[in-house]
């Protein structure tokens, strides 16, 4: 008997757990809206500075590897659709297919990993180490609301970059895409580029933006949640950090999912 | 004449961390102008009995109330300004890592007044000064001993000038040395700045050197409260253990001896 | 009551506290030192009825004596109580401010490095 209720407690505990990790992140989120918005009233004003630094690095610092990224993705999209296109004869859809590609799914999706590397790790090891060292409890007594001080200004910033970082994205994978088979369609590459800018429809970037801000919402708050929930020292900061990423990383592919099924029915 | 207001009323207060009940209905009132310390072992309860004073944790039953203000139950803005009134050192220092010793002390006041900062940088110079860090407000507290960190915690738990302070282990894994001076210093901090203090800690030397009153806590349970004297004097044999360093007898149970270690068989 | 006064005498601007000098109107005492000192090189300020004073209070203090040595004027606390002597000797700073007993103490601007503890 006992055999088949352990896994079902097991399970059970799990899903306890993993709701209440949800709740927590929503109450998170809750909270760190409504300081942003009338904190300053209480006496919890949101810094300007803080939300700039966290744009800098959120946004700024990681302008090289994104561009980096979208870049070879987008010369790898190039490299696929020129071949299996080729196979039909429909070469000259080329350009449609790696628009509509990157501007709906790639640019968004791939910014998202990234940011969630580096971003999201980062707000879960910070937070989780000063967790762990008590900061976050001597700003509390200090009488900073520690989610207005270091999860507002994140989530803020995270909201504002990573749609920026998406639209960036978008434009240098299609470059990219546009340098490798701009000769295989017998195009010059700004040719190529004008010709994407007369496919596209506001419609297709809306929709990488709409999920990028969904997606900057995940990060941060499985980062900071992560962060705030660390227990067992040094240690324990490790595993956060790694278990915001690896959750970060599988709510993104799926919400993508989700989004995509709702957003092209 | 009527005694002035305490300024902590905990009145029955609960805790559990799971199944465990770590506070039993625990009472503590401390008036203005007291070095109380709060004395016990590992496991005694008393850093629960901080973290719910400091509004940390809320109690599961029973209240809190610092300054007359229940922590539970008070708004957003009442806690602000309960908090303005408050002072912590943290056992470990819990400075920001983030940024210098010298922004770590001025932090409250940049956060909490509107002074120009001339005036700030003096003020929280100032407080270095008084815990013996002057000339150190450039450094990070990666560059600083344990002691330091210590002391400069110090500072910033009472550059607002609170009128009550708490002091967590303010002795713990600093050497005889450093330690005296930090007790020196906390009845230095009474004297000149009128505060009343609170310090929890497992020292018993350093105990009896600051303290004006003394609580026992075990298992959760306040032992006794009174006078330096009153605690030396009890009649209590697990006080006495305390104060002579002596180890808890450990009752042994055969058959619940086995069991832990054979573990539960069919 | 807080409160400050001020008033000339001898050639000498005396700044009168009283009551509790806290962070609720120490600011209002950086002023007045700060304008005293600005038309006045010879400046005391008189503590005898102060029963508190925080670390705000001090700050403009130490201000005040900070812009005058910086002038070349002169400064100094006068009758100092023991509630705010106490307070100075915590951050050590009895040994930085010239401390007199009373007005005709305070040192002649000429004589300012003449004065000794």
């Amino acid at each position: 008997m006992e055999a088949l209720t352990r896994p079902l407690g097991k399970l059970g505990r799990a899903t306890a757990g993993a709701l209440s990790g949800m709740g927590y992140a929503a109450m998170l989120l809750v909270e760190s809206l409504y300081l942003s918005m009338v904190g300053w009233r209480i006496g919890q004003p949101l810094r300007l500075r803080a939300v700039l630094e966290q744009m800098r690095q959120i946004g700024v610092d990681a302008l090289p590897i994104v561009c980096l990224l979208a870049f070879t993705v987008g010369i790898m999209l190039g490299i696929q659709f020129v071949s299996a296109l080729g196979e039909f004869g429909a070469q000259s859809q080329v350009v449609v297919a790696v628009a509509k590609s990157v501007t709906r799914e790639f640019g968004a999706l791939i910014t998202a990993i990234l940011v969630a590397g580096r971003s999201g790790s980062a707000l879960a090891a910070r937070i989780g180490s000063m967790t762990v060292s008590q900061e976050v409890d001597a700003l509390a007594v200090i009488g900073i609301d520690p989610v207005r001080y270091l999860v507002a200004p994140a989530l803020i910033a995270m909201l504002i970059m990573l749609p920026l970082l998406t639209v960036f994205a978008d434009a240098v994978a299609i470059y990219g895409a546009a340098l490798y088979s701009a000769p295989a369609l017998d195009i010059t590459p700004s040719a190529y580029m004008l010709q994407t800018m007369s496919l596209l429809d506001p419609g297709d970037l809306g929709q990488g933006i709409a999920k990028s801000a969904v997606f900057a919402l995940l990060i941060t708050l499985i980062g900071v949640s992560t962060g705030f929930s660390v227990v067992g020292g040094a240690e324990g900061v490790g595993r956060a950090t790694t278990r915001a990423v690896v959750l970060s990383i599988c709510w993104i592919i799926v919400a993508d999912m989700i989004f995509s099924y709702f957003l092209n029915r | 004449m009527t005694a002035p207001a305490p300024l902590i009323e905990v009145e029955k207060l609960e805790a559990w961390y799971g199944k465990r009940r770590i506070l039993n209905g625990v009472d503590f009132t401390v008036h203005p102008g007291e070095i109380r310390v709060i004395m016990g072992g590992s496991g005694s309860g008393k850093s629960t009995l901080l973290r719910h004073m400091l509004g940390l944790n809320r109690p599961v039953s029973g209240s809190v109330r610092l300054f007359g203000t229940d922590l539970a139950t008070a708004s957003d803005r009442e806690k602000l300004e309960v908090r303005k009134r408050i002072g912590v050192s943290f056992q470990g220092g819990a400075l920001l890592t983030s940024m210098t010793v010298g922004d770590n002390v001025a932090l409250p006041l940049r956060e909490h007044t509107s002074l120009d900062e001339q005036t700030i940088r003096i003020m929280s110079r100032l407080k270095l000064e008084v815990v013996n860090l002057g000339g150190f407000q450039d450094l990070m507290p990666s560059q600083l001993s344990g002691g330091m960190i210590k002391r400069a915690a110090l500072a910033r738990a009472v550059v607002m000038d609170p009128r009550l302070l708490f002091f967590d282990e303010p002795s713990a894994g600093l050497d005889p040395v450093v330690s005296a001076e930090l007790d020196e210093l906390i009845l230095r901090l009474r004297d000149a700045l009128r505060m009343t203090i609170v310090v929890v800690t497992h020292e018993l030397d350093s105990a009896f050197k600051i303290a004006d009153t003394i609580t026992v806590l075990d298992q959760g349970n306040v032992l006794m409260t009174g006078t330096t004297a009153d605690v030396r004097a009890a009649d209590n044999e697990r006080i006495q253990d305390l104060l002579n360093r002596r180890p808890r007898e450990v009752h042994v149970d055969a058959d619940e001896y086995l069991q832990r270690l054979v573990g539960e068989t069919e | 009551m807080n409160g400050i006064e001020q008033e000339t005498a001898e050639g000498c601007t005396l700044i009168r506290l009283r009551g509790e000098v806290d962070l609720s109107w120490s600011q209002q005492v950086r002023q007045a030192v700060l304008e005293a000192l600005s038309t006045s090189t010879r400046v005391g300020v008189v503590l005898s009825e102060v029963s508190y004073i925080d670390s705000s209070g001090i700050a403009a203090l130490v201000e005040g004596f900070q812009n005058a040595r910086s002038k070349g004027s002169s400064f100094a606390l006068v009758a100092v109580s023991d509630s705010v002597r106490a307070v100075l000797e915590l951050a050590r700073l009895d040994r930085v401010f010239p401390i007199v007993a009373d007005i005709e103490a305070i040192p002649n601007v000429s004589g300012a490095p003449a004065w000794k503890p």
